[in-house]
C-alpha cells in the first residue's frame, strides 16, 4: 500500500505543478489587465502605474509566477485585487456555497432517479413506461439555462412558492437556505438524474430479463420481491458508479445554474475573478479545483489497488 | 435593491459600475437640483470669490461619524487631498488638483484656494465623498466604510449582497425612515427582473431598457426615467486608422445610423435620440443640435463618394454583454445599407478598458459615456473619449483644445459667455464627428410597488434618507 | 452541460457493419436518426425553406407569425424562421468539426501512449489535466485568451472531449493488445505501431463510435451554455445556443422567439442520445 501511494502520489504533484503553471500562463495571455480594470475608466497613467507597483505586476512574469507558488506553499494566500477582500475567505465562501449546491443536487438526483427507474422498471411494457422515458429523454434533451429559467418563471413568479434566486447559508438560516436552495438544486439534477434514471433503469430491465427472473416468477415470487430483491441488488453497483462520474458534471453544471439563480459559488466566482482581471482569486481557485480532482483520482486509486491486488502490481 | 455589478471597493472614489453604495454610507458636499443649483449638504453655505480664486465653504456643525468623531474642515481637506491622489482614479481628479492651498478659518470654517476658475467646481462637491481619514485604507480594501451618511456599513458578502443598518445619529432629523438596506448583486438580467417580480427586490436601476420594456404594462411597478444622461450610447472612431481619417467618413457614419430605431429596439425606447453628448437638463443642450444627424443614408453614401470611398470594411468592437451585442448588431445593420461592411469584435469590460485607455481601440467601437450631465467642461476634461489632451480616438486639434479649456477656466458656467463658448465646443463636436453620438439614455429606475422617495444625485448616488416601503 | 459517459463491455470482435446496423434498425435507433436527419435537413435547406435573409433587421420586431414571417421576428426584426434554419447550419458545422477534431486528438494520444510506458504516463497526466477543469471553466478560460467566437467555440468543445475519447481507446487499446491475435502478431514479427495500428485499433474503436455521438450531443449544450455565458459564436451570426439565451427575456411576452430554437435542439440532442444508446446496445450485443 504504501508503495502504490509513493508510486502515485509524486504523478499527482507533477499534475499540480503543471496545472500550476497553465493557470498562471493562461491568465497573462488574457488582454487586459487588472491594474487598468482596477484603475476604472478615465483612469491617468501615473494612477495605472502606481497601482501596477502595489499589486506587484511591474516585476518580471517568473519572479510573480514563484512569489505565488510561494504564496500557495506557505498557505497565505493574500488578498484579492479586485473583488475585496482575502482571497482564501473568498474561496472557502464560494466552496460552502457550491458545496451546498451540489450535494443537494446530489441528494435530488438519486430521490428523483430512483423511483422513477423502479417504477419505469416495474411498468415492464405497459403505455406509461414509454412515458417515463421521453419523459427522462425530454430532461436530457432541454438545456440547464432553459430548465432555470422556466423553473423561476413558474415557481418564483407565478406561484411565489420560492424565491427567484438569492443565497442564504445552511450554518446561518436554515429554512431560509433550503428555499433558496431549492430551485438552483432542482435545475442542476435534472439533467443528471435524467441519466441515472435512464441506467439504472437499463439495468433493472437487464436483471428482470436473466433467467433465474424467469425461474423465479414461474416459482410464484412476486414481481415487486423480485424487482426489490433480486434485479435491484444487481443493478445498483453500475448505477453507483454513474453516480459517481454524475458529481463531476454537476460541478461544472454549477457554472451557469449559480449564474440563473444568483448563487456566490466557485462559478461565479472564477466568472467574477476572470471579468475583473483578479488574478490570485482566479490563480488559487483553479489550482485548488485541480487539486481537488487529483485527491479524488489518488483515493480511487488507492480504493481499487484496496480491492484489487492485482493493479497494486502494476 | 438589486445590482447587476458587484461594488468594486478600490473604486470606491472614482465613476464606477456601481455607485449605489456612496451616498448610502457617505455625503457629500454640496448637491445639485434639477436646474444645476447647488444646494447645501454638509456644507450650509458657500461663497466663490468674484475672481473664481477661491471658495469659502461653512460646514454643517451637528455631523458626526458612523465611528462617533465629530466632522470637521480637516475632513474636506483630506477628502480633497484624498481625489488627488492618482491610485484614486477619481475621473474629477483634475479639478481636484487646481485646488493648492486650503486656508482653515475655524473648524466649520474653511477656504479652498484655487489656481485658476473653474466652471465645474460644484461638480467636484457633487462627486467627493467625505469619508473618514483613518479608515480610506480599510474603505478600498472593501472592509470597513466610515462615513456620515444615512446607513452604517455592516456586511459585505463579495458576489453576494451588501448590507447596511440605520444611522441613528444621522445629522437629517427624523431620517432615514428605513431601518436597513441590502444590495444583492443579480449578474443575470432575467433573474434580477423575476426577483423585482417577485417582490424580493424592490428597487433597482440596472434593468436593461429591453427588459424594463416588458414591464411597463406592468401596474406592480412604477418606471421612472432620470435625466442623468449617465449613459450616452456613441461610436467612436480611431483616428490612427486610414479609413476613418477622412471626417466625411466619419459625418457618414453619423447619417447612417437609424436613431430612431436604435432606441426602439435595442434600447427598448428607454433612450432619446441625441446627435450631442448634452442631455436636455444641460447648459450645452441645443434642440437643434440634438437633431443635427438624422437617418439620411442616401447622405451619408453621397458624402462617401466625396471622400472617394467605394467599399470598406471596418470592425467594430462592442462590449460582450447582451445589451450592447444588440445595439452593435443594429449599427452593423445600418451602416452595411450604406456599403459599410462592419466586423463585430465583442470583448469584455477590462479588455475594452484597456483598448480605451491605451488608445488601442479598432477603427470603430461602441460604448456609452457619462460626465455630459454635469457642466460641459467637465465632459471635456474629464471623460476620457472627449478629453481635449488625451483621448481614445487620437483626436487633437489646437481649436478643440483652445476653446474646451477657455470653458473651463471661467468662474461662472451660466451666462451667456460660457453658453457660447460650450456651443462652440458642440459645434467641433458635431464636425469633427470623432465621437458619434446616438442616443441618450439616462438612469431607469424599476421600483416595486412598495417603494417610494428614492432618488439620485447626477452621478446616480442612491440617496434613500427619504425613502420609505409603502403599507 | 451533461457528459454521458457509455461504460462499455468489451466484447469478441464481430462483424462490425452488421452490429452497427442492427442497433440503428431498432426503434430507438430509427427515431433517433429520423430526428437528426430531419433537422439537418432543415438546416442543409435552409436557403430554399426561408427565403429571408437571417441577418435582415427591419422596422417590426417581435412581431408574431404573419405571412412574411411565419414564425414572427426577433427583437431586432429579424425573420426568426430564417434565423432558426440557419442556426442550425451553424451549430451542426460547430459540433461536426468539433467532435471529429477531440477524436482525432484523443486517438492519436491514445495510440502515442500505446508507444511506451513513459509516453503512456504524460499522455495519461495530460488527460488528468484537461479532465481536472469543469468543462465550462475550461470555456471560460479559452475564451477569455482567444476572444469569442466560431474557433474558440469549436476548441472548447474539441478540447473538454478530448480526454474522454482518449481515456475510452486507452481502456480498449490496453485489453485488445493482450489479446492473442495480437500477441500473434507481434511474436509474427510485426512492429510495434504496426500491430498498434493494423490489429488493436480497429478492434478497440467500437466505444469510440458511441462516444461519438454522446459528444455530438454534448457539443450542442457546450455551445448553448458558452452563448448564454455571452462567449459564444459572434453576433449577428444565428446558432441555436444565441437564438434561446436571447430570447430567454421574452419567455413572457413572445414565447415563440425562445420555442422555436428549443424544439430544433431538443430533437437534435434527443436524436443524438437515442442514435448513442442503440449504437451501445447494438455493440454490446
Amino acid at each position: 500500500m504504501r508503495s502504490f501511494l509513493l508510486k502515485r502520489l509524486p504523478s499527482g504533484l507533477v499534475v499540480l505543478l503543471a496545472a500550476s503553471f497553465a493557470v498562471f500562463l493562461m491568465l497573462r495571455l488574457i488582454p487586459g489587465d487588472p491594474a487598468t480594470t482596477l484603475a476604472g475608466p478615465d483612469a491617468s497613467p501615473a494612477a495605472i502605474a502606481a497601482i501596477r507597483a502595489r499589486l506587484g505586476l511591474d516585476e518580471p512574469l517568473a519572479a510573480q509566477y514563484l512569489h505565488w507558488l510561494g504564496q500557495v506553499l506557505t498557505g497565505d494566500l493574500g488578498p484579492s485585487y479586485a473583488i475585496g477582500g482575502q482571497v482564501s475567505g473568498l474561496i472557502g465562501d464560494g466552496i460552502a456555497a457550491t458545496a451546498q449546491l451540489t450535494l443537494a443536487a446530489l441528494l435530488l438526483v438519486v430521490v428523483l432517479a430512483v423511483p422513477v427507474a423502479l417504477l419505469g422498471a416495474s411498468a415492464g411494457r405497459r403505455p406509461w413506461a414509454g412515458a417515463l422515458r421521453a419523459l427522462t429523454t425530454g430532461a436530457l434533451a432541454v438545456p440547464p439555462f432553459v430548465t432555470g429559467v422556466l423553473l423561476v418563471g413558474v415557481f418564483a413568479v407565478s406561484l411565489r412558492l420560492l424565491p427567484a434566486g438569492g443565497y442564504a447559508s445552511l450554518g446561518d438560516a436554515p429554512d431560509l437556505a433550503v428555499q433558496y436552495l431549492a430551485l438552483p438544486a432542482l435545475c442542476l439534477a435534472l439533467p443528471s438524474a435524467a441519466i441515472l434514471a435512464r441506467y439504472l433503469q437499463d439495468g433493472l430491465e437487464r436483471a428482470l430479463a436473466e433467467d433465474y427472473v424467469r425461474t423465479a416468477t414461474a416459482l410464484g415470487v412476486s414481481r415487486r420481491r423480485i424487482l426489490w430483491r433480486h434485479a435491484l441488488p444487481n443493478a445498483l453497483p453500475s448505477a453507483v458508479t454513474v453516480l459517481g462520474l454524475q458529481v463531476g458534471q454537476l460541478v461544472a453544471g454549477a457554472v451557469v445554474v449559480e449564474r440563473i439563480f444568483a448563487w456566490p459559488g466557485l462559478g461565479q466566482l472564477v466568472e467574477q475573478g476572470v471579468q475583473r482581471r483578479d488574478y490570485p482569486v482566479v490563480q488559487d481557485l483553479l489550482l485548488l479545483v485541480v487539486a481537488g480532482y487529483v485527491t479524488v483520482q489518488l483515493l480511487t486509486d488507492l480504493a481499487y489497488s484496496w480491492l484489487d491486488p492485482r493493479v497494486r502490481a502494476l | 435593491m438589486g445590482a447587476q455589478i458587484d461594488f468594486t471597493p478600490a473604486l470606491l472614489f472614482a465613476q464606477s459600475a456601481n455607485v449605489l453604495v456612496q451616498r448610502l454610507v457617505f455625503n457629500t458636499l454640496t448637491r445639485y437640483d434639477d436646474q444645476l443649483r447647488p444646494q447645501p449638504e454638509l456644507a450650509s453655505s458657500w461663497e466663490v470669490a468674484p475672481d473664481g480664486l477661491s471658495v469659502r465653504l461653512k460646514l454643517r456643525e451637528d455631523v458626526t461619524f458612523h465611528s462617533g468623531r465629530r466632522f470637521t474642515a480637516d475632513d474636506v481637506v483630506f477628502a480633497v487631498k484624498n481625489l488627488q491622489n492618482p491610485v484614486r482614479s477619481a475621473q474629477l481628479r483634475s479639478t481636484a488638483l487646481t485646488v493648492t492651498d486650503f486656508r482653515r478659518n475655524g473648524d466649520f470654517d474653511l477656504t479652498l484656494v484655487l489656481a485658476h476658475p473653474v466652471s465645474n467646481l460644484f461638480d467636484l462637491f457633487e462627486f467627493m465623498i467625505i469619508a473618514d481619514p483613518a479608515s480610506v485604507e480599510d474603505a478600498v480594501a472593501g472592509t470597513r466604510l466610515i462615513g456620515t451618511g444615512p446607513f452604517t456599513f455592516t456586511d459585505r458578502k463579495p458576489g453576494s449582497s451588501l448590507s447596511f443598518a440605520r444611522n441613528e445619529k444621522y445629522w437629517n432629523p427624523g431620517r432615514p425612515y428605513l431601518d436597513g438596506v441590502e444590495i444583492k448583486v443579480i449578474p443575470q438580467a432575467e433573474t434580477l427582473l423575476s426577483s423585482l417580480k417577485t417582490g424580493q427586490t424592490h428597487l433597482s436601476y440596472a434593468v436593461r431598457g429591453k427588459d424594463v420594456a416588458t414591464l411597463r404594462s406592468d401596474r406592480r411597478f412604477r418606471i421612472t426615467q432620470y435625466d442623468t444622461g449617465s449613459g450616452a450610447f456613441y461610436i467612436g472612431a480611431n483616428l490612427a486608422y486610414p479609413e476613418v481619417q477622412d471626417r466625411r467618413v466619419r459625418q457618414a457614419i453619423a447619417w447612417a445610423i437609424d436613431r430612431d430605431r436604435l432606441v426602439e429596439q435595442a434600447l427598448g425606447g428607454y433612450a432619446t435620440v441625441s446627435a450631442v453628448p448634452w442631455p436636455k437638463s444641460s447648459p450645452a443642450y441645443r434642440e437643434q443640435d440634438a437633431a443635427h444627424y438624422r437617418h439620411d443614408p442616401a447622405k451619408a453614401r453621397e458624402l462617401l463618394k466625396e471622400a472617394g470611398v467605394g467599399q470598406l470594411s471596418l470592425p467594430l468592437a462592442h462590449s460582450a454583454e447582451a445589451g450592447s451585442a444588440a445595439v452593435a448588431q443594429v449599427l452593423q445593420y445600418d451602416l452595411k445599407q450604406v456599403g459599410i461592411d462592419v466586423q463585430l469584435q465583442p470583448v469584455d469590460s477590462p479588455t475594452m478598458q484597456k483598448q480605451l485607455i491605451a488608445q488601442s481601440m479598432p477603427a470603430l467601437w461602441t460604448l456609452s459615456h457619462g460626465f455630459a450631465q454635469l457642466h460641459p467642461a467637465t465632459l471635456a476634461v474629464s471623460a476620457y473619449p472627449f478629453n481635449e489632451a488625451k483621448n481614445t480616438s487620437r483626436f487633437s486639434s489646437p481649436a478643440y483644445t483652445d476653446v474646451v479649456q477657455r470653458a473651463w477656466n471661467r468662474a461662472d458656467s451660466d451666462s451667456p459667455a460660457a453658453k457660447a463658448l460650450y456651443q462652440q465646443v458642440t459645434d467641433v463636436l458635431l464636425e469633427e464627428q470623432f465621437i458619434i453620438d446616438l442616443a441618450i439614455a439616462g438612469l431607469v429606475e424599476v421600483a416595486g410597488e412598495r417603494a417610494r422617495g428614492a432618488t439620485l444625485n447626477k452621478f446616480g448616488y442612491l440617496n434613500l434618507d427619504d425613502a420609505y416601503l409603502a403599507g | 452541460m451533461t457528459v454521458l459517459s457509455v461504460p462499455f463491455a468489451g466484447a469478441l470482435r464481430r462483424p462490425v457493419r452488421n452490429r452497427y446496423v442492427a442497433g440503428l434498425l431498432t426503434w430507438r435507433g430509427v427515431s433517433g436518426l429520423a430526428l437528426v436527419g430531419l433537422v439537418a435537413l432543415a438546416g442543409l435547406l435552409a436557403p430554399v425553406l426561408s427565403g429571408a435573409d437571417p441577418n435582415a433587421q427591419g422596422p417590426e420586431a417581435l412581431a408574431g407569425p404573419s405571412g412574411a414571417h411565419p414564425l414572427g421576428t426577433d427583437d431586432l426584426g429579424r425573420d426568426l424562421l430564417s434565423r432558426v434554419l440557419h442556426g442550425i447550419g451553424t451549430d451542426l458545422t460547430i459540433i461536426l468539426t468539433a467532435v471529429p477534431a477531440g477524436a482525432v486528438a484523443g486517438a492519436a494520444l491514445a495510440l502515442l501512449a500505446g508507444t511506451s510506458r513513459a509516453a503512456d504516463l504524460v499522455v495519461q497526466r495530460l488527460f488528468d489535466l484537461v479532465l481536472s477543469f469543469p468543462g465550462l471553466i475550461l470555456g471560460l478560460a479559452v475564451t477569455a485568451v482567444l476572444g469569442p467566437g466560431r474557433w474558440p467555440v469549436v476548441i472548447v468543445i474539441a478540447l473538454a472531449e478530448v480526454p474522454y475519447f482518449g481515456r475510452q481507446l486507452r481502456a480498449g487499446v490496453l485489453v485488445q493488445r493482450e489479446r492473442e491475435y495480437a500477441l500473434a502478431a507481434r511474436v509474427g514479427g510485426a512492429g510495434r505501431a504496426r500491430v498498434l495500428l493494423r490489429h488493436v485499433l480497429p478492434n478497440a474503436v467500437d466505444p469510440l463510435v458511441v462516444q461519438g455521438a454522446v459528444a455530438l450531443s454534448v457539443g450542442v449544450f457546450i455551445e448553448g451554455a458558452l452563448s448564454f455565458l455571452g462567449l459564444g459564436v459572434r453576433p449577428p451570426e444565428p446558432t441555436l445556443g444565441s437564438l434561446i439565451s436571447g430570447a430567454v427575456a421574452y419567455l413572457d411576452t413572445a414565447p415563440l422567439l425562445a420555442a422555436a430554437p428549443l424544439g430544433v435542439t431538443a430533437a437534435l440532442v434527443l436524436g443524438f442520445t437515442l442514435i448513442a444508446e442503440s449504437l451501445n446496445r447494438g455493440v454490446r450485443g
